[in-house]
């Protein structure tokens, strides 16, 4: 019953944050680029910095990221990368307009002490390049997560 | 020129659809100032360009 609730209490009060990129980034057409999120929104633990969220409690960790791209004639896809590798991709978006999303939701274990998460886009366009678009807050790149389950 | 475009010189048969996240090609480019550069090349027939040919 301790044990459980000792559980209970660091999911509770696990890292948790939320970041948005606060400018428009134009980016290389055919090019996974790291989405830099300048903006925190919250960050409970201090764990966000750089555009990476390093969470000190190890554990299972929900993840989501959503990229906004304009350019011509544009697809695009999100991808989470962890320890600086793609792990999870995301919807592949084709173009329907000169604007598209692309979002990924996953749940990650992240070993609270070196395990790091990253935000990259993917964007081609036909012509030109394509661009990470700020339009307001909730309508841009953005990447949040938190602690699910401690391990 | 961008990496993808001189790439894509080198081997014209290369669509963007192979440098797509599902894709056997991946550029990457990590904001930190140091540019494109291949973070992936998995293709099954065509050889990983030289830096001298991508100079």
């Amino acid at each position: 019953m301790t044990q459980a609730i000792a559980v209970a209490t660091a999911v509770g009060n696990g890292p948790a944050f939320s970041a948005y990129m606060g400018s428009n980034a134009a980016f290389t057409s055919g090019t996974t680029t790291k989405v830099t999120l300048d903006t925190e929104v919250f960050d409970t633990a201090n764990c966000f910095s750089s555009s990476r969220f390093t969470p000190n409690v190890a554990g299972y960790y929900q993840i989501n990221g959503k990229i906004r791209v304009t350019g011509t004639g544009c697809t695009a896809s999100v991808n989470i990368y962890k320890n600086g590798a793609q792990n999870i991709i995301g919807t592949y978006v084709t173009p329907t307009g000169s604007v598209v999303f692309s979002t990924v939701s996953t749940v990650l274990y992240l070993n609270g002490s070196t395990d790091y998460v990253e935000l990259f886009g993917y964007g081609d366009t036909t012509v030109g390049s394509p661009t990470f678009q700020f339009i307001a807050v909730g309508n841009t790149c953005e990447m949040s997560g938190c602690l699910l389950r401690a391990a | 020129m961008t990496l993808l475009e001189k790439i894509k010189s080198i081997y014209p048969e290369l669509t963007n659809m192979d440098f797509s996240p599902f894709g056997t090609i991946v550029l990457q480019n990590d904001s930190d100032g140091k540019g494109d550069y291949i973070a992936k090349w998995e293709h099954p027939t065509l050889a990983r360009p030289t830096d001298e040919e991508l100079a």
